[in-house]
């Protein structure tokens, strides 16, 4: 007996409480389940590419800050390492440190944010998001004490970092530190074995390992897929490789999974802090830099390990005091695009949590 | 008094309601017309004292098949536009009234029975379930094949729907 | 002097309904804010008591949108169908019981109308907020809408059966469907001598007033709010105001259903319509506290967990009280302890042999 049945088209977003922004997601239903889905994105879309041509080098900083606004620090750092390897200039060691740990302390607060907008999205009525908002507000904190800002904090600079640390930033670090091992554990452990969750998550949203590494997906989405990396082993920049860490990584690549990854960053990026704070040196934060930059000719494709994923910045110099072109990639927009493939077949409250799952910011996904 | 004032407002409720479920081109809104004559029609039980049956109509009548009835009319197409059965319209009206009519007939013709108006209206729950459910009243038998039956009903149902 | 007393007891009722939905709006938003490390709302009016004045004042004045192409008759109607039944509800809630009691004695039960078919017309009554759903769903002419008033249907549809066989479990054990004397029958309250019964009661409740973890009709991350995403203005405060006033139903049926309702928990204080006043509350807390703790379930999660979960174990529920009833046991003090360790059992099992997804540890 074959009914004629006709799908539903929906139109999730622009404007809808679970796309984080202003993000577009064109579902294509039969009763529930997802046959199509197709991402429309561009509608934050403010040109940061062509605005960085007309910037000198520093002045493009603040705007590296307005793409991924929930980790504006590693914005700033990867494109200062951008631009520092183009001009050949290194950091003094102290700032090499502190790069570290403003980079590890970012990478937290964007796993709790994460996190928390996840669990939102399930339907947990905020109350892991607020929790989560606790520790956060701590970390935003530190983030005001260093450089007066609590969101967009415009703190890197070529060769260094505007300014040292205040006296008070490391006991209060410190503090933390000591305590978050405890806060990561408080929230595994009421997250961790509820039935609801695991029921949700286990064996949704599914990213094979081999369709990971084929939309070059990166971040907590590539590793919870079960692939074994990270920039900060595979090419490692500042001190990292004097660091010990370890890396999660997942088994099947289920949404469960990835966010197993990121309670699992959260406990490395302590152990790194703890080992930063510690060999800490003293010296310098900024090394001879002119304010305007002349880069010799050429190009450069720097690429840090920001906490969504591989985040580059591709600079090419034509030893003015502009980028002749700036291009990049961010971790979201690439991760994003195996959207479609993970939903299918699925239930749309899965795509719900898949997209959360995912941990997009559309500042960074339209640029 | 106030009984039979309330019985024929709720008469022509229930009549005026079902008229317009078959009159009204928009189905949805015949579905919800037909809610209101099943309300009507358990109005009417309370008038005449039937409390439990009153109670049952709404429950299975409004809760039960009138929700499934919207459902199916939320799933079909272009409900608001109207039956694509009104080309019958002249047939079932000649076969409305014919019924209508042989039910009047029967109506009139049947010796009916009013009740002494002393009577005291008791309430019925209790009579009802021990007549269905004790041996002395025969009803035991007619009970549990009508379970039986809607038990298969439920199995058939699950089989026609299940995926192959 | 019926009458009078039925006009007394429906601006009774009216007043406690409103007044206690608006409490509750309160309570709600300030109790998950202590659930949630946030002091919630405390600026307007001492400890924030005036702010459901404040949104009601605020909601009043907004436009009243009809969307163009929506059904514009079921549109206006649909809020008023869908709040109407959560009123009905208390009609044959008894507040206070016939005899003497804390302060003063009554002479009949407190209650607009003791009918002796009361289960039975909660039941039918609140059937009928499901159709102010559909109506709502199907005049906005939107798709989120639609989705909405679909889920509405196949929950409410779903949750009824555990629900009102949970109920069956208490009409027998109490041997009337009028919830006068259901409380009066509660020597025990039902909730220690049908442990399960409660359970699958107060979960298919939640379930059918749409309330967390079951609020798949206002999954807002999922379809936005569901089947009034559409309204505004005052329509939309009738939804609103009616959750909670089915909260609030629900809560009223649960103490007397299973609390005990107007008795204070084995006689030991004389009985008070403000001991049944406390219980709502009770139960009101439950539910927000579960609804501040718990993410949402999937809609096939849910279908899967009225039929293959609460039913199979209402089914033994009914099954155990009806065997009890019939043997020697009763439903006395050997009743109570039997029940409660066969419920811990059959939950315990039954909650294993359901579904059981193991974490796997990332590493």
């Amino acid at each position: 007996m074959a009914l004629r049945t006709e799908p539903i088209v929906v139109n999730m977003g622009p404007q809808h409480p679970a796309t984080h922004g202003v993000f577009r997601m064109r579902v294509t239903l039969d009763g529930e389940v997802i046959t199509d889905l197709e991402p429309v994105m561009g509608y934050l879309h403010r040109g940061v590419e062509k605005l960085a041509e007309a910037r000198t080098y520093t002045q493009f900083i603040p705007l590296t800050d307005r793409m991924d606004y929930l980790s504006s620090m590693s914005n700033n750092l990867a494109y200062v390492l951008a631009v520092e390897k183009l001009a050949g200039v290194e950091a003094p060691p102290r700032a090499q440190y502190l790069r570290v740990i403003m980079a590890e302390m970012m990478r937290i607060s964007n796993h709790l944010m994460a996190v928390g907008t996840f669990l939102d999205d399930m339907g947990a009525f905020h109350t892991p998001l607020l929790y989560m908002f606790r520790e956060r507000e701590k970390l935003l904190d530190l983030f005001e004490m260093v450089c007066g800002q609590r969101l967009t904090y415009n703190y890197m600079r070529i060769g260094g970092l505007s300014h040292d640390i205040p006296p008070e930033f490391l006991p209060a670090l410190k503090k933390f530190v000591r305590d978050m091992p405890g806060f990561v554990d408080e929230y595994d452990q009421l997250i961790r074995e509820n039935e609801i969750v695991l029921a949700r998550t286990r064996g949704v949203g599914v990213l094979p390992r081999a369709l990971a590494i084929n939309a070059s997906a990166s971040g907590p989405v590539l590793r919870g897929s079960g692939v074994k990396w990270d920039l900060r082993k595979t090419d490692p920049y500042l001190v990292y490789d004097k660091l010990e860490f370890d890396v999660p990584t997942g088994a099947v690549g289920d949404i469960y999974d990835r966010y197993r990854v990121r309670i699992e960053e959260m406990r490395q990026s302590v152990r790194i802090l703890e080992q930063a704070i510690e060999r800490l040196p003293p010296g310098e934060v900024r090394s001879d830099v002119p304010h305007l930059v002349h880069p010799p000719r050429g190009e450069v494709y720097g690429h840090i390990e920001a906490p969504k994923g591989e985040l580059g910045f591709y600079l090419v110099s034509d030893t003015g005091i502009a980028p002749y072109r700036c291009h990049i990639r961010p971790p979201s927009l690439i991760n994003l695009t195996a959207l479609r493939d993970m939903v299918l077949g699925m239930k749309i409250a899965d795509a719900i949590i898949t997209l959360g799952s995912i941990d997009i910011v559309l500042g960074e996904v339209d640029r | 008094m106030g009984l039979a004032i309330s019985f024929w407002l709720l008469a022509a409720a229930a009549v005026g309601s079902a008229l317009a479920v078959v009159l009204l081109r928009n189905v949805f809104r015949a579905a919800l017309l037909l809610i209101s004559c099943f309300f009507a029609i358990a109005g009417l039980f309370v008038t005449l004292g039937a409390d439990f049956l009153a109670m049952v109509q709404v429950l299975v009548y409004v809760g039960a098949i009138a929700v499934l009835l919207l459902l199916a009319i939320m799933l079909t197409r272009e409900a608001a536009t109207g039956s694509p059965f009104s080309r019958w319209r002249i047939g079932g009206a000649i076969a409305s009234v014919a019924l209508l009519a042989a039910m009047i007939a029967v109506f009139r013709a049947t010796p009916w029975k009013v009740a002494d108006q002393s009577v005291v209206l008791k309430p019925t729950t209790a009579e009802l379930g021990a007549r269905l459910l004790t041996p002395e009243s025969g009803f035991v038998l007619p009970f549990e094949i009508a379970s039986v039956l809607l038990l298969a009903a439920v199995l058939g149902a699950i089989v026609l729907v299940k995926e192959k | 002097m019926d009458w009078l007393r039925w006009i007394i007891f429906v601006v009774i009722i009216l007043a406690f309904a409103l007044s206690f939905v608006m409490a509750f709006i309160l309570l709600e938003r300030r109790i998950v804010g202590k659930f949630q490390l946030r002091p919630g709302p405390n600026r307007v009016g001492p400890m924030g008591m005036l702010q459901p004045v404040a949104d009601a004042v605020k909601i009043l004045l907004k436009e009243d949108i009809t969307p163009a192409k929506g059904d514009r008759w079921v549109h206006r109607l649909a809020p008023i169908v869908a709040f109407a039944p959560a009123l009905l509800v208390f009609a044959v809630v008894p507040f206070q019981g016939k005899g003497p009691g804390l302060g003063f004695s009554l002479d009949q039960p407190a209650a607009l109308a003791d009918l002796n078919v009361g289960v039975l017309y909660i039941v039918a009554v609140s059937s009928i907020s499901v159709i102010g759903m559909i109506m709502a769903g199907w005049a906005s002419n939107n798709k989120y809408s639609l989705l909405g008033a679909m889920r509405a249907i196949a929950q409410m549809v779903s949750y009824e059966v555990p629900l009102v066989l949970s109920i069956v479990g208490i009409v027998i054990a109490s041997g009337s469907l009028s919830l006068n004397s259901i409380v009066e029958a509660q020597s025990i309250p039902f909730i220690l001598l049908q442990p399960l019964g409660f359970l699958i009661y107060f979960l298919g409740a939640t379930a059918e007033i749409n309330r967390a973890p079951f609020d798949l009709l206002e999954a807002e991350s999922e379809i936005v709010a569901s089947y009034h995403t559409e309204y505004s203005g005052m329509r939309f405060a009738m939804f609103f105001l009616g959750e909670y006033a089915y909260a609030l139903g629900v809560s009223a049926i649960v103490s007397v259903l299973f609390l005990g309702g107007y008795k204070f928990p084995f006689g030991l204080l004389p009985q008070s319509f403000i001991w049944f006043l406390a219980k709502i509350f009770l139960v009101f807390f439950l539910m927000l506290w579960v609804r501040s703790t718990l993410p949402r379930v999937r809609i096939d999660q849910m279908m899967a967990f009225a039929w293959k979960f609460l039913l199979p174990l209402s089914l033994v529920n009914l099954l155990l009280v009806a065997a009890e009833g019939v043997s020697t046991i009763g439903f006395g003090w050997a009743a109570v302890g039997i029940n409660v360790i066969l419920a811990i059992a059959f939950v315990v099992i039954w909650a294993n042999r359901f579904y059981r997804v193991k974490g796997v540890t990332v590493g």
